[in-house]
């Protein structure tokens, strides 16, 4: 399954590393990835300078800079522009990552890194982000208009509950993949959800009813067995 | 901080035993000092067998020669005072000069009371007089008014217990008001000594009456302390230096893996090339995993992994672990089954959530990795009454008894003090079991029910709840 979003490749990145080699290695996976609008910095003081006249998107940021670091980098970014901030460092401390965290990065990347994992989380971060341009989302009966919580089957316009919209975002956001029933739960109920598990079955058979050709037989929104569900989504 | 109790306690039972004992032995004492000092024979009971033996016969009274020899022995006289007429009929020869002949009754009742002209005197009465035996005046000591209060004598008993009662409270008091000082300069050496094997910095005052023993705790106390600070400083140094390699290794490592991973997935490059590229990934990849285990290795190693443990549903972690590993898609030969019974929904364990996915991640990733041919792997949580069991199988290649038992039982190398080689299986299972010991559980390797690997993780939990 790919979820190619052409809004979400059309976004400015900010790419913050004091190595060359490893900036070269990030620029051709991202563009690998489809993203063409990169900028590169050594320093905090370079991407300071970018982030003024370039204004990016997304920043993704090492911790350990020649001239300061890059959780102090981050403050300071998100002072002038909120836009999100995933690290990509060596530091795989528990302690830096709850601090990265703490100081709002949205995500926080240990090296070495796999390419494809790196375009997935930034994928995610951007597809989280920039959710108010959330597009329609086509499944194989129907079609989900999540800034309407609607589903559209046959012409017709059908509206989904709150919870309905809570657990649907929540499988969108991870399309294609597993989320567990846990996860689930905890979108629709908030945290703690123990106990839902009947309740959380009966919203799935519900959003099956509307989203589906054929609620007893499912193609996109699948069951795996004990684990939890997958929203199976057309391609663009 | 028992033992000072105890100790008064006993001291105080010794004190009393002593007591008692003491007691007992004075009464024993008294009792045969007394019968030491008492003649052959009470002076009542020879005067009674003067009175009986003293035989009338026609010119006078005899006294048969025995009993006159005994008299004689003891130095003693005697008389015979007839009842009618209250004159002596009698009398030994030594009888003193001073000795009336003839007694009033008041006289009579002195004499049996007391003394004729200072002789301690006793009677014994006869058929028809009283005869009346003297003995020398610094033979006897009598006395005279031999009478009590008859309530004295009737609880005598329950007197003597009372006596004896305030008698060994008074001991106590004396013994605990005397060693007051005592105690209290032992009680925080006591307290010091206690704290010593608990590795606690203890400072005594070096003054009174054991300041000496205060002084030899106080250095060794210094002296565990440096060790104990030494030995840290060591392990956070070894555990630093883990750390510093593998924080430098992951920039080159990146380098490798990412463009490894991009010449893979050219497709315009000879397959030959992209196989080679699609190794390095892999071995990399397990370069990465290795860092991973042998930094947390030694942080816990060394007890300097903060450990977070929160009330957590087991069976969400787990599942979450799970499908993290599904959803990573690596490949299709090694498809992950979650056995769990479905009605169990919650599985309540006070964990660190990072540590316990990472133990069960690393279970996982090596079954993918001992079985490269791929691989079932089978993954389950059974909820006992205090405890909870994750059980990660495999019906991969297995291992024998023997492996198993190495396994099980054999150091790793970096926990092993012996110089060797043989501890070498793999660092994941090392960190799994020491996960499971931060959190009081236990790790079993062995055979799945079907034959093949199994590793169990069996962690005290609270409550389990089925739907």
């Amino acid at each position: 399954m790919k979820m190619d979003f052409d809004y979400l490749k059309q976004k400015r990145i900010l790419l913050v590393d004091d190595e060359q080699a490893l900036l070269e290695l990030v620029v051709s996976i991202l563009k690998e990835g489809g993203f063409q609008k990169i900028r590169t910095a050594k320093t905090v003081k370079e991407a300071l300078e970018i982030s003024a006249s370039y204004r990016p998107e997304l920043a993704i940021l090492d911790v350990m800079l020649p001239d300061g670091d890059g959780f102090v980098l981050m403050e300071q970014l998100k002072r002038t522009s909120d836009y999100p901030v995933l690290f990509l460092t060596a530091r795989g401390e528990d302690a830096d990552k709850f601090r990265g965290f703490g100081l709002g990065a949205d995500d926080y990347m240990v090296k070495p890194f796999l390419p494809q994992e790196l375009l997935l989380r930034v994928n995610a971060i951007l597809r989280r982000c920039y959710k108010g341009q959330n597009p329609l989302i086509r499944l194989s009966g129907s079609e989900i208009d999540l800034d309407r919580a609607e589903v559209i089957k046959n012409g017709e316009r059908i509206s989904l509950t709150a919870k309905e919209h809570h657990i649907l975002t929540a499988l969108f956001r991870n399309a294609g993949k597993i989320v567990t029933i846990d996860a689930l739960c905890e979108a629709a109920w908030g945290d703690n959800p123990f106990g839902y598990e009947n309740s959380l079955m009966a919203h799935i058979r519900r959003i099956r009813e509307k989203i589906e050709k054929n609620p007893g037989k499912p193609v996109s929104l699948i069951t795996v067995k004990g684990l939890g569900y997958k929203l199976v989504v057309e391609e663009q | 901080m028992k033992t000072l109790p105890k100790l008064i306690r006993r001291f105080v039972c010794m004190m009393l035993i002593s007591c008692i004992l003491l007691i007992l032995l004075n009464l024993i004492l008294f009792a045969a000092c007394m019968s030491s000092q008492i003649p052959n024979r009470s002076p009542w009971q020879t005067a009674e067998e003067v009175a009986s033996s003293l035989q009338q016969e026609d010119n006078g009274y005899v006294l048969p020669e025995a009993v006159e020899k005994e008299l004689q022995r003891d130095d003693a006289w005697a008389i015979f005072i007839d009842d009618t007429s209250r004159q002596v009929v009698w009398q030994t020869e030594n009888l003193p000069d001073t000795v009336p002949m003839t007694y009033s009754i008041s006289d009579i009742s002195r004499l049996t009371r007391g003394y004729i002209d200072g002789y301690p005197t006793f009677t014994g009465e006869a058929e028809n007089g009283l005869a009346v035996l003297g003995y020398p005046k610094d033979r006897f000591w009598k006395d005279m008014w031999p009478s009590w209060d008859y309530h004295l004598i009737a609880n005598l008993p329950k007197t003597i217990l009372l006596a004896l009662a305030v008698n060994a409270a008074l001991v106590c008091a004396i013994y605990l008001i005397a060693n007051a000082k005592l105690l209290k300069s032992i009680n925080p050496i006591v307290n010091g000594i206690q704290a010593l094997p608990q590795n606690k910095e203890c400072h005594l005052k070096e003054k009174g009456l054991l300041s000496e023993l205060a002084a030899s705790i106080n250095k060794t106390s210094e002296i565990l302390q440096s060790q104990s600070r030494q030995l840290r400083k060591k392990e956070t140094a070894r555990a630093n230096w883990i750390a510093g390699v593998s924080h430098d290794i992951r920039t080159p490592l990146s380098m490798i893996m990412g463009y490894a991973a991009q010449i893979k997935s050219e497709w315009n490059l000879p397959e030959d090339t992209r196989k080679k590229a699609a190794v390095i990934v892999t071995q990399s990849g397990r370069m990465r995993n290795l860092i991973n285990d042998l930094n947390l290795a030694s942080k816990l190693e060394y007890n300097m992994q903060p450990i977070n443990r929160k009330e957590e549903n087991l069976v969400a972690l787990v599942r979450q672990v799970v499908v993290d590993f599904i959803n990573m898609e690596i490949d299709d030969q090694h498809p992950i089954e979650w056995k769990t019974d479905e009605a169990l929904s919650t599985c309540f364990v006070t964990a660190d959530k990072d540590l316990i996915s990472r133990a069960i991640g690393n279970l996982i990733q090596n079954s993918i990795n001992h079985n490269e041919q791929g691989c079932h792997i089978f993954v389950q949580i059974m909820a006992e009454n205090d405890h909870a069991t994750i059980s990660v199988a495999d019906d991969g290649i297995g291992a024998t008894d023997e492996e198993i038992k190495r396994l099980n039982h054999a150091p790793h190398y970096m926990v092993c003090d012996e110089n060797t080689s043989e501890q070498r299986h793999g660092l994941g299972l090392l960190l799994v079991k020491q996960i499971a010991a931060a959190h009081e559980g236990e790790v079993t390797i062995g055979h799945s029910p079907s034959g093949r690997f199994e590793v169990k993780i069996s962690l005290p939990s609270k409550a389990s709840k089925r739907i």
